[in-house]
This record gives structure tokens, C-alpha cells and sequence, in this order.
């Protein structure tokens, strides 16, 4: 790892990641304030059989509780998206787009190796993914602390959540990291991972809307983040262990690819 | 010990039946400026990336500062400086950030900074930011980068592409400095000129094969320079001087090629009225043709 170049990434990035932290936090308080204010209601309209049950369980969360507002929070898109900035976006972008702007070039003229430079970028990525997560927990525990629901919230088990999510998009950037030295252009490396990503949400929430296609959410990397479940304090090492394990293979393809890759000159 | 040294080095990409290079053996001596000279797409940049590690080798091999290219490259790149042929770089620093930021990757103190950026007139522009810089004072950024850190040997890419006549002059005279103070430069070039007033020796490649490699000096003593003179009365006899040949004469008006000592041919005219005397030196160009016509050309054409 080259420090240096570490500190060039973080600089470069940092208002942008000041810009999606404070989105995060805003977001995440916004949930628990609206279960405050319509849970009760919420509740209400769902008991009277309006709408679907399936409603109430896309990616364990619901409304009508402060454990399944959060859920519904952490998977909802607005926040997906807010959190691929640099789960995909930056990580995207990482080599394949130094490649295409040529900077790469700079980049691989001094001492680093390949490895060191993919290890710089994934501690680089690793570090944006656990403070846009945690902008988000911390969101969370302001929401529920304004609305004065922190003992309901499980404010102990916060740093279960953190991790789950954390593994979750530190999972997706793995893979964006390993089509990022796959590539000499940017457009390729993106559009893999943001169908990962897309793919992956599609099938969560066809699983989750339709009963007979519930099998699909097990192939949706969206499935392993159980809010609700980590908040009670009982998070699900199973799901831990295959978001761990998509990050190790996706890490450990790049660290054997990118050395291998012949880096001709740019067109 | 051999700064460069390759030993069948080839590359091929993919399936194509033809290599990128082939077979290139090369040794660079310390202290040498060495010119690697070839049209487009001939392999000059294939070579210079194969050194530093940026492609592999499909076969044969090579060694840069005592490293092998295939495991040795970070250790090579420490002690190299590189400018990338067109090259590009974060445009949102300045160039005084970017030059600091580069020299703290490399690990090595930016030593020849300062008089590079008076050398090469880009010290009132180093506070902007690098996106409004002109295409050559981009280029002068890369050749700061590449040699702010003192760099045993220094590997360029097209150097001079962008730079003014005053600049080019600027920076050949920086290369002459690096080499009388024992560094080792190896750049590549499509511009035979160039090469001819700072390089000591030559490679020539095209289609991806060493055509020609050659002591710049040597090749310029053996090139027949044309001569032209106007005389009075009687030509001088040139027949059988040494070293002269192809004589003619008309009217007042005599050409000839003279190649060698000069000497027996200045004591030949020494009698004779002469009103004008024209010998033009010889061109690396005309050198290149005239040795190895039939594997250049058309390749330098420039």
C-alpha cells in the first residue's frame, strides 16, 4: 500500500464523500421520525388487508415498527444509491478510470506495485464504505434519539447493523474493484457493477413481492442485510459469512488478475 | 553494469500473427544517451513498457539496473524516471500539488525541481491549476516529474512533442547535463534530428525488429557530405583524391561526395581560384538511408 497515494485518494474525495455523509445522516433520521409521526396509522391501513402483506416485509423492513423502519430505511433506494457513490462509483472507477484518463500511467511509474496500488484503492474504497455507512447509523440513532425512542431502538446493537450494511456495499465494491482492473475503460467496469448491483436488487424485490419467486432472494446479496435481525441483537453469521466471502473472492480475483493484465498504451 | 539490457525480447499480443517486437536484443551502457528511433506503431513504446513492467514479455527477457524486468520492476521504477508519451495527469491540482504528490509516491526528494522549473520556464505557472496549462507546459510537467528525483536512469517517451524550438534546445541541454553527471537516458523518438544532436547511439525499429543500431558519431564520420564549389579558369583535379568521388563538372560549377579525412581534399583545391566552397555536413538521415536503405525505408520518411 502506498500511503501516499492513499492520502492523494482520500483529498481528492473529500468533499464529495462530506456531500454523501451528510445526505446519509439526514436519511437516516428520517425513518424512525416518520414511524414517530405515521407509524400508528401505518399500521392501521396495513391491518385493514388494503395492501398486500408483501408490502410490509421488502427487506425486512415495514413502518409500523421503529426495528422495521430502520430495515426499510437501510434497503430503500434513495439510500442504496447514496451508498454506491463510492461503493461502486468510486471503486468503479479506481484503476479503470485512472486507466482511461491515462493517469495510470503516472501512477505505475513510481514504486508501486500492482497489488500495492489495488490494495491503496481497496483500503481507500474500504474506509469511504464505513463512514457513509456509519453516517447513516448515526442518522439512525439521531432519529430515534429526536423522536426519544433510543431504548426502542437497540442503540447496543447499532455497530451489528454497521458491520452488516458495511459488508454488504464493502461486498458490492469488491466486485466493482475487481471489474475496475479488468478494464481499460471506465463505461465496461461501471455498467458490470452497477448490474450486480441492479440485478441484485431486482431479484430482492421480486422475492420479496412475490411469494413463488422467493427463491431468488437467496441470490441477491441484498437478502444478507437483515436490519431488523441486527438491531435485536442477533445478527445472522451466515449472512456475515457469504457477504465475507463475495468481498475475499472478488479481493482475491483482483489481486490475481491485475498483475497478470498486459497494460498497453493507451489509444 | 549494462543499464539495459534485453535479450530476445518479444511481445505479442493476443493471437495477432505478427509480434509488437521481436527478438530485440539491446544493451545500454551507463552514462549513455541512447535513442530508440521508429515510426508509429513500430514498438518503441511496447519496448519502454515491457522495461517497466507494464506488459509482459511472451518470450525472451531483459534487465534494467541489474533488475529483471519480471520480478524487479517496482525496484526498477524506483530508480527510473519515466515520462509516459502523452501523458496525462490530474488536472484539478496545481502543478506545484501534483509535483509533490508524485515525488511522495516515489519516495525519492524532488531535488532537480527547482532548476528544472527555471530551465524549462514553468515556475510562474506551477501555483495554477494543471488543467490550464498549454500542451508543451504539460509537457515540461512530465519531464519535471520524470527527473525531479534525480534518477539514475531516465526512460522518455517522445520528450520533445509539444516543446518550442527554444524549449527542445532548453531541454537537450538539461539531457547533456544529466549525462555529463553520469545518468543513463533512453528515449524514444520519431524525429531523426533529434537523435542526431544528443544521442550517442542509435536503435532503429520497425514493424516490431531492431534494424539498425549504431554509434551516432561513427555513422555521421562515415556519411559522404556533398561538396559544391565555383572556381576560375581550370577545375581542380579531384580524380584521384582520396575519399572524393562522383565528380562533376559544368560550366563554372563543380559537385563531388567527399567522405573522410578532409585533408587531401583541401589540399587538392589549395591551387585552384575558388570563388565559393559549399560542404554540407552529413545528416543522420542521409546516413541511415544510405546504410540501410533497404530495411528503412519507407519507414523514416521523417
Amino acid at each position: 500500500m502506498n500511503r501516499a497515494y492513499l492520502a492523494h485518494l482520500l483529498r481528492a474525495n473529500r468533499f464529495r464523500l462530506l456531500l454523501v455523509a451528510i445526505g446519509l445522516i439526514i436519511w437516516g433520521s428520517i425513518l424512525p421520525i416518520i414511524y414517530d409521526a405515521f407509524g400508528e396509522q401505518f399500521r392501521d391501513i396495513m391491518d385493514s388487508g388494503i395492501i398486500p402483506p408483501q408490502f410490509a416485509q421488502f427487506g425486512g423492513g415495514d413502518i409500523f415498527s421503529l426495528t422495521g423502519s430502520v430495515a426499510l430505511g437501510f434497503i430503500h433506494p434513495f439510500a442504496v444509491a447514496l451508498n454506491m457513490v463510492f461503493a461502486v462509483g468510486f471503486a468503479g472507477a479506481a484503476i479503470a478510470g485512472e486507466r482511461q484518463r491515462g493517469t495510470l500511467e503516472v501512477l505505475l511509474a513510481r514504486p508501486i506495485s500492482r497489488r500495492g496500488l489495488y490494495l491503496t484503492a481497496a483500503v481507500a474504497t474500504a474506509l469511504f464504505v464505513a463512514i457513509t455507512v456509519a453516517a447513516q447509523t448515526l442518522g439512525t440513532l439521531l432519529g430515534a434519539a429526536v423522536t426519544g425512542r433510543v431504548d426502542e431502538l437497540g442503540a447496543g446493537n447499532l455497530p451489528f447493523l454497521w458491520a452488516n450494511t458495511g459488508l454488504l456495499y464493502g461486498a458490492f465494491a469488491a466486485v466493482a474493484l475487481g471489474a475496475s482492473v479488468s478494464f481499460d475503460r471506465l463505461t465496461p467496469a461501471l455498467g458490470l457493477a452497477l448490474a450486480v448491483v441492479l440485478v441484485s436488487y431486482f431479484l430482492e424485490a421480486v422475492g420479496s413481492l412475490w411469494p413463488d419467486a422467493d427463491f431468488l432472494r437467496d441470490y441477491s446479496l441484498f437478502h444478507y442485510l437483515d436490519a431488523r435481525r441486527d438491531l435485536t441483537g442477533l445478527p445472522d453469521t451466515t449472512a456475515f459469512a457469504i457477504l465475507g466471502g463475495v468481498l475475499i473472492v472478488a479481493v482475491v480475483y483482483a489481486l490475481v488478475v491485475f498483475p497478470r493484465r498486459d497494460l498497453a498504451a493507451p489509444a | 553494469m549494462t543499464v539495459i539490457e534485453t535479450r530476445g525480447l518479444t511481445k505479442r499480443y493476443g493471437r495477432q500473427p505478427t509480434a509488437a517486437l521481436a527478438d530485440l536484443d539491446l544493451r545500454v551502457e551507463p552514462g549513455e544517451i541512447f535513442g530508440f528511433l521508429g515510426p508509429n506503431g513500430a514498438g518503441k513504446s511496447t519496448t519502454i513498457r515491457l522495461l517497466l513492467g507494464f506488459l509482459h514479455p511472451t518470450t525472451g527477457g531483459a534487465t534494467v539496473l541489474g533488475h529483471d524486468i519480471d520480478g524487479g520492476s517496482v525496484e526498477i521504477r524506483r530508480r527510473t524516471g519515466y515520462l509516459p508519451g502523452g501523458i496525462a495527469f490530474w488536472d484539478g491540482l496545481t502543478g506545484e500539488r501534483l509535483l509533490d504528490e508524485l515525488a511522495a509516491m516515489s519516495g525519492g526528494r524532488p531535488v532537480r525541481r527547482a532548476e528544472l522549473l527555471d530551465r524549462l520556464e514553468l515556475s510562474d505557472a506551477i501555483r495554477r491549476p494543471v488543467r490550464d496549462y498549454s500542451r508543451g507546459m504539460r509537457q515540461k510537467l512530465g519531464i519535471i516529474q520524470a527527473l525531479q528525483h534525480d534518477p539514475e536512469l531516465a526512460i522518455l517517451d517522445e520528450p520533445s512533442e509539444g516543446l518550442d524550438p527554444l524549449m527542445q534546445r532548453a531541454f537537450y541541454e538539461i539531457l547533456e547535463e544529466l549525462k555529463a553527471a553520469g545518468r543513463t537516458i533512453f528515449f524514444s523518438s520519431h524525429v531523426l534530428s533529434e537523435v542526431e544532436r544528443i544521442c550517442d547511439r542509435v536503435a532503429i525499429v520497425r514493424r516490431g525488429r531492431l534494424v539498425a543500431l549504431e554509434d551516432v558519431a561513427a555513422l555521421l564520420a562515415r556519411r559522404k557530405r556533398n561538396v559544391e564549389l565555383r572556381f576560375e579558369g581550370e577545375p581542380p583535379l579531384l580524380d584521384f583524391v582520396p575519399g572524393v568521388s562522383e565528380v562533376h563538372v559544368i560550366g563554372d560549377r563543380l559537385t563531388c561526395r567527399l567522405e573522410g579525412d578532409v585533408a587531401p581534399f583541401l589540399a587538392a583545391i589549395a591551387f585552384a581560384k575558388i570563388h565559393d566552397l559549399t560542404i554540407e555536413p552529413a545528416r543522420l538521415e542521409d546516413a541511415f538511408l544510405e546504410f540501410y536503405a533497404d530495411e528503412l525505408e519507407p519507414a523514416v520518411a521523417s
